[in-house]
């Protein structure tokens, strides 16, 4: 039984990261590629981050606006990460080009590009969940589960799989509205991706207030739902101009 | 991971350059992957609850000097791993010297039996010992003669696996995996500082003898090129289930790794068996080597005058005979247009190149590229394994830190594979970068992020 608990509870993180694994990514291995540089990345930038707040840890756990600041500094931060991610990428793909050439392929499709951009996000949310979540779920495993003080209704771990739940699809879909919105210069898509990160951040503020995880968890499942769909709209019209320019 | 360095992919198939791009790269890191996450899994498995005290560490080589206990001050520990490391790769350096030598003078019937009667009591005694204690954690039972004939069974197929051509190559794979696991599993009861030193130590060992001018893998590598044998070692071969059946001895002599040799001799010598063929084994596999050969070959058929052009580059860096020789047949058989008459010469010159350059930077990797795909040695699978087992012992966090550190040192490798194109050693990058991140993320990032998880705060 706990056993099933601690699968669970990686499941309710990890699962649809996984189905995506196994039905989109796993089929290409660059795409595995991808991905795996995208969470060394994301890892990197963390630990870069944790060098700079070691030195003001362990935070008072009565006060909030350290917290703030955190949050503050740490969504800039991977922001940042994100552009230079870009950076990278589009070198990457000049290469690729450049191969693809010398071999005598077609060059990278506008799918192949959208793909690149889900693999990488998918990297960052993964190593989102894997830091987050995962490594802490080891007690879940044991024989007794273990509750917060001030989110007295649920076990920790169920919140933190939720939560981790909703930065993966979170991650995912903006590494992809990002890279939509770098590749065609759109200011709206390029401003939209660091404002919704950044509230999806502040939600997670909530849960500090006692009994805030009831309101705050749900609160970023709405946020990750609405960011899936609105980059399934982005890619949907961009798929659709694609079609009509080429026919 | 850059795309450009992966092999490129297999002339035909393919719509678009992402369908087979870093097909080889992953080939190898799958296995690597697995390999690390069996052990992590025995580790955890197998840790003793922490209630009960832990048995002392076992007294194998790599603690034949000090043996590490908890109350040291961490200047004793500090010297006493020093020395513990320092011991075992004089081992291991040791070891290989008689390996080269028995190479040398051709006793490859006797090494290739070696090091099957060594797989063999690896899987017999180390395996039996471990599959006992995953028994006996999970309350499984089995009576005694069903386990003795089960375990007797595997280990003569793993026996017949390792050199007989005729076992289907997954078969092989798996042994190949089964054996690190074991070995690396094997090796993490070693006290923590030792381990730490030890792969350090390690590392920079395999740099060495696969980059100096006189470094034993690197002479035993040269002495199989220029014979165009096989070299009898475990290594694992990444190439297609279902490949052209392209069995030329060329191949052979890149897979070869020294390190199956001297884990047999060293088990062989060792008085105490049991232990010591655990450590040796590990000393052995640290200088597995991988080869990728076959995108050398798939460059060269696909385009001639890249090959060339690439043949010349490699000679600058290359001093194995192996990939010249490889090259060459392989641009007689699959590149006909390539005439033989501009292949030579290239050659020539890498040979020339070879005599004047010394070493090339930092390629010393013992990978090479065959037409088969890539082929790494054992002891980087035991090696990775161990870094990664030791992370286990500690926290989640650090073994999946570790675990992306070891897999970009291998991206890393594997890239400078296809720029220098001839064996590089496989663990300094990765183990140099799995250490820095296990230490990070420990010191570092571990406060911080359990800090802001346990108040469920996230971003």
């Amino acid at each position: 039984m706990t056993v099933a608990a601690g699968v669970g509870y990686a499941l309710i993180a990890l699962g649809p990261a996984f189905s995506l694994f196994a039905g989109v990514i796993a089929r290409k291995p660059f795409l595995v590629l991808t991905l795996l540089s995208s969470t060394l990345f994301w890892l990197i930038s963390l630990i870069v981050l944790s060098g700079i707040w070691r030195g003001f840890l362990p935070l008072k756990s009565g006060v909030w606006w350290p917290y703030v600041i955190l949050i503050l500094t740490s969504v800039a931060f991977q922001e940042g990460t994100r552009l230079v991610f870009w950076r990278l990428y589009k070198k990457m793909e000049e290469m690729l080009d450049a191969f693809a050439d010398r071999i005598s392929k077609p060059r990278l499709c506008l799918t192949d590009k959208m793909l690149i951009s889900l693999a990488g996000g998918l990297g960052h949310g993964l190593a989102h969940a894997v830091f987050f979540c995962l490594s802490l779920l080891t007690p879940a495993f044991g024989q007794a589960t273990f509750y917060v003080e001030r989110c007295s209704r649920m076990p920790f771990f169920l919140v933190s799989a939720i939560i981790a739940l909703g930065f993966l699809v979170i991650h995912t879909s903006l590494m992809v509205i990002a890279f939509n919105g770098y590749g065609e210069r759109k200011k709206r898509d390029q401003i939209f991706v660091p404002v919704v990160h950044l509230i999806a951040a502040v939600m997670t503020l909530i849960n500090l207030v006692p009994g805030g995880c009831l309101v705050g968890t749900p609160l970023l499942c709405i946020t990750a739902a609405m960011t899936l769909y609105y980059s399934w709209q982005v890619v949907g019209q961009r798929i659709t101009e694609h079609q009509h320019r080429q026919s | 991971m850059d795309p450009v360095a992966d092999g490129p992919d297999p002339p035909g198939s393919a719509a678009t350059v992402l369908d087979t791009l870093g097909e080889e790269v992953l080939a190898v890191m799958f296995p690597v992957s697995i390999c690390m996450a069996l052990v992590v899994l025995l580790i955890t498995l197998l840790a003793p609850p922490s209630s009960s005290p832990s048995a002392p560490p076992p007294v194998t080589a790599a603690t034949l000097v000090y043996l590490e206990s908890p109350s040291d001050s961490p200047a004793q520990k500090l010297v006493g791993a020093l020395l513990d490391a320092a011991v075992f790769v004089a081992l291991v350096a040791v070891v290989t010297f008689i390996l080269v030598a028995l190479y040398y003078y051709r006793c490859t019937g006797f090494l290739k039996n070696y090091m099957r009667f060594s797989a063999f009591f690896v899987l017999l005694s180390m395996g039996g010992a471990i599959a006992v204690a995953l028994l006996r954690r999970l309350d499984a039972p089995l009576d005694a003669p069903t386990a003795l004939l089960l375990l007797f069974n595997a280990s003569a197929v793993g026996v017949l696996s390792v050199f007989a051509s005729a076992v289907p190559i997954l078969v092989r794979q798996g042994y190949m995996v089964a054996l690190a696991v074991i070995v690396a599993a094997w090796l993490s009861r070693l006290p923590e500082w030792t381990t730490w030193i030890m792969l350090l130590a390690l590392a920079v060992y395999d740099l060495v003898a696969v980059l100096a001018p006189r470094g034993p893998l690197r002479m035993l590598v040269e002495l199989a090129s220029s014979r165009d044998d096989e070299l009898p070692a475990l290594i694992y071969e990444s190439r297609p289930t279902v490949g052209p059946a392209e069995t030329s001895s060329s191949y052979a002599p890149a897979m070869w790794s020294e390190e199956s040799q001297h884990r047999d001799s060293a088990a062989r010598s060792g008085p105490n068996l049991y232990d010591r063929v655990g450590q040796q084994d590990d000393s052995g596999p640290a200088m597995v080597e991988m080869r990728d050969l076959g995108s050398t070959s798939r460059d060269m058929a696909t385009s001639n005058q890249a090959v060339t052009g690439q043949t010349s580059n490699q000679g600058g860096n290359a001093q194995h005979a192996v990939i010249q020789i490889e090259q060459r047949e392989e641009e007689e058989e699959t590149a006909p247009l390539v005439s033989a008459a501009s292949a030579n010469p290239t050659i020539a010159n890498e040979e020339h190149t070879q005599i004047s350059s010394s070493e090339p930077p930092e390629e010393e990797f013992e990978m090479f590229e065959s037409s088969r795909g890539i082929k790494l040695g054992l002891g980087d699978f035991v090696f990775y394994s161990v870094l990664v087992g030791r992370a286990a012992m500690y926290d989640l966090m650090t073994v999946y830190a570790c675990y992306l550190a070891i897999i970009a040192g291998l991206g890393c490798t594997l890239i400078l594979l296809s720029i220098c194109r001839h064996a590089l050693p496989a663990l300094p990058i990765s183990i140099m970068l799995g250490v820095v991140f296990y230490f990070l993320t420990r010191l570092l990032m571990e406060p911080f992020v359990v800090g802001a998880s346990t108040n469920l705060v996230m971003f």
